[in-house]
């Protein structure tokens, strides 16, 4: 087994009296893609908080490529190569689709410009470049965002839903571009509620539930499991 | 030739005319300065004129008291100005939104309050008078200059990534943090290039005027003022302060002119209407619906 990517060490988070994350546990091998499920409130985005930064874990540790990086701002962390997308669009409106990419890059300016036009096509929005970010649908703006995380090549990439509000021909689009990651030896964490993605798409699926790992295994066999029915559909 | 004219303009103009373009280069340097950090990053300082007030005390103090000339007086106005903000802009610039103004209007109370208390070096609330000197026309020229280096250093910050970065800070500084952006440091680096300009102004100003006084250099209506120019030109574009310094300073003085008791519920009215009918300001609206470049 090669070294974990990521690894979470009962990694804890409290709002108040609430455990948002309660002794999470889980490593990420490099070039796989895996899911993250839970019901709404389970602590899924909370789970994404705690290693982009976000949120200060309250317990436990984050090591990332055998770094501990619990404790780094958001930025430190970003740039050591975690990449994330948010449940709500974060674009930057008022700049344009390029721009948006732009603004993470270092480097020589014709290098990245070409570098911002080439994922721009990979996502499909060729000749949308010079428009302004809040003024694309909103499958559009989820586009950007995943490109620009792509700028600065991270070795992990967090997404959050996905695939939530993206047409059918933009998803696929979106999913082919996923597995190509992977394929390249990247690896992604995908919180998702449509199950025919995580089913289709990830090797292995850790499913939360009021903050704790309750399962974690192959699509078909979380499917099963008797504690992930009595979360999702009650007893 | 706009320069050619600028140039020779005191050779021909009358008292009246080199002071108004003084003040107008004064009211650039003052609106371009404040877009620095407030149009791009979108952290509003409502205590801008905390920093003019700095350099004015800063250049006047060395030119009074230690004999300094007046043109390194004016740099050293500029770089007081700049450690002032490196001190209050690390803890400020952490606070978001109205607090972040709250606080800045807090300063410029809290200088007007120190210089007043320090008598022997200031002259407290008697103010401090300076030699005399005159030296309008070289002033003149000096705040051009000033004028001329800020809306460079605007429009080499709007058409670099640094200007982006900082407009990221604007837009979502949640996110640009997500994408490995800086923005403690980008906010700091904005908020220090903001501050040069109105310091250098403000020593300036006060060599100009010969006399200095608390109430005179840290008067909240400046920072308004210098905002609503900023405004109405456009904010986070290179000409829009430029834009709104001239036009708001020409209607002020017209307005002054011909009726001289109503003249400050014309310019308020003027704040409201701009504030409400087109808060991108003239540049900010042909921008978005022209598509011009940020050059602009």
């Amino acid at each position: 087994m090669p070294a974990p990517v990521l690894e979470l060490r009962r990694l804890s988070k409290r709002f108040g009296g609430v455990a948002a994350v309660d002794g999470v546990s889980l490593a990420l091998e490099p070039g796989r893609i895996y899911g993250l499920i839970g019901p709404n409130g389970s602590g899924k985005t909370t789970l994404f908080n705690c290693i982009t930064g976000v949120e200060r874990r309250d317990g436990g540790e984050v090591v990332f490529g055998g770094e501990r990086i619990d404790g780094l701002k958001p930025w430190q962390i970003a740039q050591r190569g975690i990449g994330r997308t948010f449940q709500i669009i974060r674009v930057f409106p008022e700049l344009t689709a390029l721009e948006n990419l732009l603004v993470v890059t270092r480097g020589g300016a014709e290098e990245a410009r070409a570098h911002a036009l080439e994922l721009l096509r990979l996502v499909t929005l060729e000749g949308l470049q010079d428009e302004y970010a809040g003024n694309l649908s909103y499958g559009q703006q989820k586009l950007v965002e995943f490109a620009r995380v792509l700028m600065r090549d991270p070795t992990l990439i967090l997404l959050d839903e996905p695939a939530a509000g993206v047409n059918r021909t933009l998803l696929n689009d979106l999913l082919a571009t996923v597995a190509g990651l992977r394929d390249a030896g990247k690896t992604v964490l995908l919180v998702e509620h449509d199950m025919k993605v995580v089913m289709g798409l990830c090797e292995t699926v850790f499913v939360l539930d009021h903050g704790e790992k309750i399962a974690e295994g192959p699509p078909g066999a979380i499917q099963a499991d008797e504690r992930v029915i009595e979360a999702y559909f009650g007893r | 030739m706009l320069l050619a004219a600028l140039a020779v303009y005191p050779a021909f103009g009358t008292g009246y005319g080199v002071r108004a373009m003084l003040q107008i280069f004064m009211w650039i340097a003052l609106a371009g300065s404040w877009n620095i950090i407030s149009g791009l990053t979108g952290y509003v300082s409502f205590g801008h004129v905390a920093f003019f007030g700095a350099g004015a005390y800063a250049g006047a103090i060395l030119i009074a008291n230690a004999g300094w000339p007046w043109v390194p007086a004016a740099a050293a106005g500029g770089v007081a100005a700049c450690v002032l903000a490196l001190v209050i802009g690390y803890p400020c610039l952490r606070l978001k939104g109205p607090y972040f103004a709250i606080a800045m209007l807090g300063l410029n109370e809290v200088l007007r309050a120190l210089v007043s208390y320090f008598e022997a070096l200031t002259g407290g609330g008697s103010g401090l008078s300076l030699p005399t000197l005159h030296a309008t026309v070289p002033i003149y020229y000096a705040m051009a200059g000033t004028a001329a280096a800020v809306t460079l250093l605007t429009f080499l910050i709007i058409t670099s990534r640094f200007g982006l970065r900082l407009m990221t800070i604007r837009e979502d500084e949640l996110a640009a943090e997500a994408m490995g952006i800086d923005t403690a440091r980008h906010k700091l680096y904005a908020f220090l290039l903001s501050a040069a300009g109105p310091g250098i102004a403000g020593a300036l100003a006060a060599r100009d005027q010969g006399y200095i006084e608390p109430i005179s250099v840290f008067p909240l209506a400046t920072t308004i003022t210098m905002i609503v120019m900023a405004l109405f030109g456009g904010k986070g574009t290179v000409w829009g302060p430029v834009l709104g310094a001239v036009v708001l300073f020409v209607a002020q003085e017209l307005v002054w002119a011909r009726f001289p008791y109503v003249h400050q519920l014309l310019f308020g009215a003027i704040i409201v209407a701009v504030v409400l009918l087109m808060p991108r300001g003239v540049l900010g609206i042909l921008q978005l619906k022209y598509r011009l470049p940020r050059t602009i």
